[in-house]
């Protein structure tokens, strides 16, 4: 059988340890008793405790002293300081070395029981704090919230209501609901309240009998919630979500000791939330250096290989040209021959375009109109569009400000982009290329240009890779793979990034950000 | 008379192919594995043309050239270089040469190269055949 939990008594009198132990015993907690301070830490060492309830007074090592030592080696543990000499002075002196609670000598046996009771809980709420806070991977954080808050408030069922792209309520995690009909009761159930919060974070009024509250009671298989508690869910002071705690069971209302836990609970969820999504901004943000670096990496590599590379290129091209001039052109060796010789090229245009980002030479900055960069390309590509029968529109702003930015460079990144949208579209479509002017959250101005398509669009699973090195999704000596790691390359030396949105079937649009 | 190369690259595969492209069309081929073999044939030889690598191990391209143009101001000079990145600088800073070849290159990319620049039609020649 398992012990609700485990607990120490420290004290040099062993009446009182076993008075102690005894009534713990009998609660059915599983109990340990130390004589003095060292034995105390030495159990501490050796074993997990939930919780010690430890004198102050005793022979060789005190109490203060074996608290300062217990929290140094389980800081996890919480303790309850039980002393005869109890004054203000060594209650707060107590707290300040990391006690939890403080009784004084002689106690009420049922007052150390409610502080056990109460130490045990805050342990609890840090552990599921602990457990939250642990991870960031989104599904696994919410999966733990509602196990926790399921499980502290004594519920049977419990939900997580987050608004999806569309702003359309959806059920993210759930407990408890068993099928369909009862997810879609509850889900609506939910979003009315999240309707109605107001993006303070405060716990909201317990809702009693939902299934004859007139605000809910079109609601059909409602009347199986008797009772119900909701924690909204707040980001930068919006609503952002909803948790919807439901007790099945007749007879049994949340408590104020219930709320009071929910209101905890609710801080704590949105603490961490609120942690794990900086977090994972902070990560975005290091994976882009992380890519740029490789890039750069890449880069000097390839310059230095480039050479090495094309010396022994350059005498199969030639050696085969030679033996092919002595061949008969109809002969088998004289195909193979040729196909060699396409091959190098083939190699060649692979070097050209990985030293077309190895250039170290610097960026040629100057003012330069986005718009004019764009038409500029469009003069080179438009036929070949429109020959596929690629319809295109402008939606360019007009008056936009200058950036500081590299002409041939941008050239390069826009022909890529249009490339790619024309080679999405083999049967034709429509390409829409717009400039606009937005501030970002600091006031810096920014430039965004995109470039949609309307082609198959790309698959979730390989919308990260587009931008690696090599990753090409064109048929074999189509494409060298380089193409979009280059317009990243030159984007980034711009200070500025690329970023591409797809939904398969739906096309795709690659946008461009450079700072003004 | 046979037109006279000089051709300069430490690969001996690109000499190969270059040697017999050329011969093949009649041009009289000699060989130098690195700079200073170089300089030291020009010293005492005449040349149409030389075709010089731009990178090898004992001296810089770069400086075969320079000297190459000191030493013979009328010689054709085409540089051949694995280095892309060298067509967006000038090859050799302030030394003109008459003609570059990006590796990869066919055979009749040089070939047709000195055959335009050694018979540049009505332009009065210097050097003698």
């Amino acid at each position: 059988m398992s012990a609700k939990a485990n607990i120490l008594i420290v004290d040099d009198e062993p009446q009182i340890a076993e008075m102690i132990s005894a009534t713990l015993l009998l609660h059915g907690y599983a109990v340990t008793v130390a004589y003095d301070g060292a034995q105390g830490v030495e159990k501490v060492s050796a074993e997990k405790f939930d919780l010690a309830v430890m004198d102050l007074q005793m022979p060789g090592m005190d109490g203060f002293t074996a608290l300062g030592e217990m929290k140094k080696l389980d800081p996890e543990i919480e303790v309850i300081i039980a002393t005869g000499h109890g004054t203000m002075g060594i209650a707060i002196q107590s707290m300040r070395k990391g006690a939890f609670d403080f009784i004084s000598k002689p106690f009420d046996i049922k007052d150390l029981l409610k502080a056990v009771e109460r130490a045990l809980e805050k342990k609890k709420f840090n552990d599921i704090g602990r457990a939250i806070f642990s991870t960031i991977r989104p599904e696994e954080q919410l999966r733990v919230i509602i196990d926790s808050v399921t499980r502290i408030l004594k519920a049977q069922e419990s939900l997580l209501v987050l608004p999806d792209k569309d702003g359309k309520p959806r059920i993210a995690v759930s407990q408890g609901l068993e099928n369909e009909a009862a997810r879609a009761s509850r889900l609506e159930y939910c979003a009315r309240m999240l309707a109605q919060s107001d993006g303070s974070g405060k716990a909201m009024l317990p809702v009693d009998a939902p299934g004859a509250d007139k605000r809910f009671s079109d609601i059909a298989g409602l009347s199986a919630v008797k009772f119900s508690l909701f924690l909204p869910l707040v980001e930068d002071n919006k609503p952002a979500g909803l948790i919807g705690i439901n007790r099945l069971e007749e007879n049994s209302p949340f408590n104020e000791d219930d709320l009071q836990r929910a209101r905890i609970f609710g801080s704590l969820v949105n603490l961490a939330l609120r942690n794990s999504s900086l977090y994972r901004q902070l990560q975005e943000t290091q994976g882009q250096l992380i890519q740029a670096e490789k890039m750069s990496a890449l880069g000097q590599l390839a310059g230095g290989l480039a050479h090495e590379i094309n010396n022994p290129l350059s005498g199969i091209l030639g050696l085969t040209q030679l033996v092919l001039e002595n061949l008969d052109p109809a002969s088998q060796n004289h195909a193979d021959l040729k196909e060699i010789e396409k091959a190098v090229f083939r190699c060649k245009k692979i070097i050209v375009s990985l030293l077309s980002f190895s250039r170290q030479e610097k960026t040629r900055v100057e003012p330069v109109s986005v718009n004019e960069v764009i038409e500029e390309t469009l003069t080179l590509c438009a036929r070949q569009l429109e020959l596929q029968r690629v319809k295109i529109n402008r939606q360019f702003s007009p008056g936009l400000p200058l950036v500081n930015a590299d002409f041939q460079q941008l050239m390069q990144v826009f022909l890529n982009l249009l490339t790619n949208a024309r080679d999405a579209m083999p049967d034709g479509g429509e390409l829409t290329i717009a400039t606009n002017l937005l501030k970002d959250p600091a006031g810096r101005e920014l430039l965004i240009s995109s470039v949609s398509d309307t082609g198959a669009g790309i698959e979730p699973e390989i919308l990260g890779r587009i931008f690696d090195p090599f990753f090409t999704t064109k048929p074999v000596g189509k494409g060298t793979g380089l193409g979009l790691s280059v317009c990243l390359g030159i984007i980034s030396r711009h200070n500025g990034y690329i970023k591409a949105h797809s939904m398969p079937g739906a096309g795709a649009t690659f946008t461009v950000t450079i700072p003004v | 008379m046979a037109k006279k190369v000089l051709i300069v690259d430490d690969e001996d595969l690109v000499r190969n192919y270059v040697r017999r492209a050329l011969a093949s069309r009649g041009w009289e081929i000699t060989e130098a594995n690195n700079g200073a073999a170089a300089l030291a044939l020009l010293e005492g030889r005449e040349f149409d043309a030389v075709v010089c690598d731009l990178k090898m191990p004992d001296l810089r391209g770069e400086e075969v050239v320079r000297q190459i143009r000191e030493l013979r101001p009328a010689m054709k000079v085409v540089v051949i270089t694995g280095s892309v990145s060298n067509i967006t600088t000038p090859i050799v800073p302030g030394v003109e040469v008459d003609g570059f070849l990006i590796k990869p290159f066919g055979i009749d990319e040089i070939r047709d190269l000195l055959e335009k620049l050694t018979n540049p039609g009505p332009t009065p020649r210097e050097e003698k055949h």
